[in-house]
């Protein structure tokens, strides 16, 4: 009999892989690379945070906690859902995982069985449909394109549903585009998912604190409560506080479906990292000056990329809403040859060119399930992203 | 809310959280509840790896660190098998994950198919069944008589083996009863496994360090390193150095099933809290007289409570050659009746008069799949599990 399970063959092999082997021989080789290609925050975790994680480990901090998270933490994840998107959770409508990523795998794994669709706007990050695969489900990606700011329509929804859908997932902002909806972009959609009730809502608002220009993204609980009790919030601390590393996402739903997460989570890990635990209780109740001050400088960095891509050959950028990354659109640089004399056919090709040949590493669109793009992540220093800037330009300016 | 996954709906919630509750409601109104319930250590993690802890988060250790593990966490726990169990593992056949219990998880979510079999000697920690039926694989599970000292039979797991069976779990020492196999006892297993070469082992060895009289542990990869490329070893820190709320342990095997369980674990939780990591590499590099300081007092402890408990009217005591339980027959008191006037008809019944006319909460045996039996943890102060012993004493002496 094989060695794995058929639920684990049926997952894609990793599509970045063979770009960042890549990456990693020529830094290996002592080229300088600039990588535009990670999801998460260059800052450091703030100070304040760190402190209180130490003071948690002196305090004795490192036993068992209650699967879903301390008391303290579930609290402080009540609190942020009240004071930030004005949505009312009690302590017990509130899980905490080991990262947002555990939080969605907690509910498709605890309510998914063959066959079941999930609906995902595409472009979309590549664990939304893996996760569902695992847990037997069938991903239903609906595309939403460029010349509507990657936004999924409410029509395109509507026509997606079907009576075997049993959640629809939505990433606001979006990971990889950017894109954020406001409270009249979603009210259009929870009027369509009204009219159905047997399908559930999942809104993963990780990058929710990374808004620019005064744009406020929504939250569907908040804008519709007609749909909290079929909705689940994610949210987590890695993207807002620079804490990818210490692995805490969390959630707020409805008590039967948080306690089914809980139910799983106690039989796959218990309880997440109870230092982690603590500091998160720090970054959600301490002072929030820090984010404020990473956003107005990924706001800064947004803007010289934007700017600067749109002004190499062959590529369109569109200006989102939020979180850390852009999408530029590469089809016109397609069916071009490099100066080093590579046909590029494919986003990949051009992703794998411009890394091999002007030492930028990004994530083709395929990725993403929505190719004809690249993601750019523009989480690093801005002196690097200029300069990786001005090779992208060289990069275009040469094809021919 | 959508009906729950067939998956979900498969796995019962652990029996003892029954007793968990009553055990806080008694304590909440003010009763003085001695709690044996614990699997945990209570003694402090060690002060190195807490500095290591302080040091990485200082240090901005704070990023997504690699699914497997970071590199120098993967190489204490290579130095780790080699130095304890002679075991030769390279740094692809090592992985971490968030606590044993995630290797469990990713190890069976990575191979079991629908109707696959798991093969698990009882009495048993719960999870082991509880992931296989999650992975929608069917536990079969072998008795291991007290009058075998809790070990399993070679030719009871042979006869327990089919063409599904997909792995043995051999748990060693043992939760709940302490018994741990020898090397020729693990030999003898070997002997029946290699009939099967169709079934993988997993070895979960999460408290060998803890074994008394100078018993010394062995793992079936070092016992019979034929079968090590069919072998999963599974340990962790959360035992040995007092690290439960870290919540790391980690697993060695071949290649290709390490491989694929990252790949599980990508998709559900992505990699380990780095201040955990960077904790668990100090303890397993830094000094380990810590240890033997926990080993001389649950010897210490395990010694009392075997011969208090042998004392009482109607317990039988099986004295274990490790862990911190010990796991007391208690068929002699079914059939009677308390003091406080309750009938003792299972061991259910037994565990809750104890608690509620003695405040002394114990697990009982069903939630290991052998009754009729008392799981005690001596990770509980002298003192405190002295108190506890006298009055299942006083308990027993009131029996009538």
């Amino acid at each position: 009999m094989s060695l794995t399970a058929e639920r684990l063959d049926r997952i894609q092999p990793s599509l970045t892989i063979a770009i960042s082997t890549v990456a990693r021989r020529m830094i290996a080789e002592g080229k300088n690379v600039i990588s535009l290609s990670q999801g998460e925050p260059d800052f450091d975790t703030p100070r304040n945070i760190k402190d209180a994680a130490i003071r948690a480990i002196e305090g004795g901090e490192t036993k068992y906690t209650d699967v879903a998270g301390t008391q303290a933490v579930r609290k402080a994840v009540a609190e942020k859902f009240k004071r930030e998107s004005g949505i009312d959770y009690k302590p017990e409508e509130i899980i905490v995982s080991t990262g947002a990523k555990q939080v969605l795998f907690n509910a498709m794994v605890a309510t998914l069985n063959a066959g079941d669709e999930v609906i995902i706007p595409s472009p979309c990050w590549v664990s939304y449909p893996d996760i569902v695969t695992l847990a037997d489900g069938k991903p239903v990606l609906v595309p939403c394109s460029q010349n509507n700011g990657f936004k999924l329509r409410p029509e395109d929804l509507e026509a997606a549903i079907t009576p075997k859908t049993r959640w629809f997932m939505l990433n606001n902002p979006c990971n990889p585009t950017g894109a954020a909806y406001d409270a009249a972009e979603l009210k259009a959609l929870t009027d369509v998912l009204l009219r159905h009730p047997h399908v559930w809502v999942l809104t993963d608002d990780i990058y929710d604190k990374l808004a620019y220009d005064g744009f406020k993204p929504a939250t569907i609980a908040a804008v519709e409560p007609k749909l909290k009790d079929r909705t689940l919030t994610v949210h987590g601390v890695s993207k807002s506080y620079a804490m990818t590393g210490w692995r805490i996402g969390f959630a707020g739903g409805p008590v039967p479906l948080i306690k089914a997460m809980d139910k799983l989570q106690s039989q796959s890990t218990s309880n997440p990292n109870s230092v982690a635990q603590a500091a998160t209780v720090e970054a959600l109740t301490g002072p929030q000056e820090s984010i404020e001050a990473m956003r107005k400088v990924f706001e800064e960095r947004r803007d010289l990329v934007v700017e600067a891509l749109n002004k190499a050959p062959g590529m369109h950028c569109t200006k989102p809403e939020g979180a850390f990354y852009v999408y530029p659109s590469v089809q016109g640089c397609l069916g071009k040859t490099s100066k080093g004399g590579k046909k590029i056919e494919t986003d990949e090709d051009f992703a794998l060119t411009l890394l091999a040949e002007e030492g930028v590493a990004t994530v083709h669109g395929a990725a993403f399930c929505y190719p004809g793009y690249i993601r750019i992540s523009y989480a690093n220093a801005t002196d690097e992203l200029r300069e990786a800037m001005t090779r992208i330009q060289r990069f275009c300016q040469g094809l021919h | 809310m959508p009906a729950l996954a067939q998956r979900l709906n498969r796995i019962e919630v652990a029996p003892s959280v029954a007793m968990t509750i009553k055990a806080r409601e008694l304590r909440a109104a003010g009763k003085p509840v001695i709690t044996l319930t614990t699997g945990e250590p209570n003694f402090a993690s060690p002060p190195n790896a807490i500095e290591a802890a302080h040091q990485a988060a200082l240090a901005g250790d704070t990023k997504y660190p690699p699914q497997d593990g970071t590199r120098a966490l993967k190489e204490a726990i290579q130095a780790k098998f080699k130095r304890d169990s002679g075991l030769d593992y390279a740094l692809d056949e090592i992985s971490v994950s968030n606590g044993g219990k995630q290797c469990l998880f990713n190890a069976l979510m990575a191979t079991v198919d629908a109707g696959d079999e798991v093969v698990i000697p009882v009495p048993s920690w719960s999870a082991y069944a509880q992931m296989a039926k999650i992975a929608e694989g069917e536990p079969v599970l072998v008795p291991c008589p007290q009058n075998n000292g809790f070990k399993p039979r070679p030719e009871d797991i042979d006869a327990a083996i089919t063409p599904k069976t997909k792995w043995l779990i051999l748990n060693n020492p043992n939760n709940p009863t302490g018994a741990c196999c020898s090397a020729e006892e693990l030999a003898a297993i070997a002997a029946v496994m290699r009939k099967h070469p169709h079934v993988w082992i997993l070895s979960d060895d999460m408290y060998e360090h803890l074994v008394f009289d100078g018993f010394r542990h062995a793992t079936i990869a070092q016992v019979a390193p034929d079968l090590k490329d069919r072998t999963l070893t599974v340990s962790g820190v959360s035992k040995t150095y007092a690290m439960t709320g870290w919540r790391i342990g980690f697993a060695a095997g071949p290649k290709a099933l390490i491989k694929a369980m990252v790949n599980m674990q990508g998709q559900a939780t992505a990699g380990v809290s780095t201040v955990g990591q960077a904790a668990a590499t100090a303890a397993l590099n830094g000094p380990q007289d810590g240890v033997q300081v926990q080993i001389d007092a649950y010897k210490r402890r395990r010694d009392m409570a075997v011969e208090m408990l042998n004392a009482c009217p109607g317990i039988a005591c099986h004295k274990p050659e490790g862990a911190f339980y010990v796991f007391p027959n208690v068929a002699g008191c079914l059939g009677k009746t308390t003091a406080g006037g309750r009938k003792l008809d299972s061991d259910r019944d037994v565990c809750l008069a104890l608690l509620e006319e003695q405040y002394v909460a114990t697990v009982h045996g069903a939630a290991y799949y052998m009754s009729p039996y008392l799981r005690i943890s001596t990770a509980t102060a002298d003192a405190e599990l002295e108190e506890g012993l006298r009055r299942i004493q006083t308990f027993c002496e009131g029996l009538h």
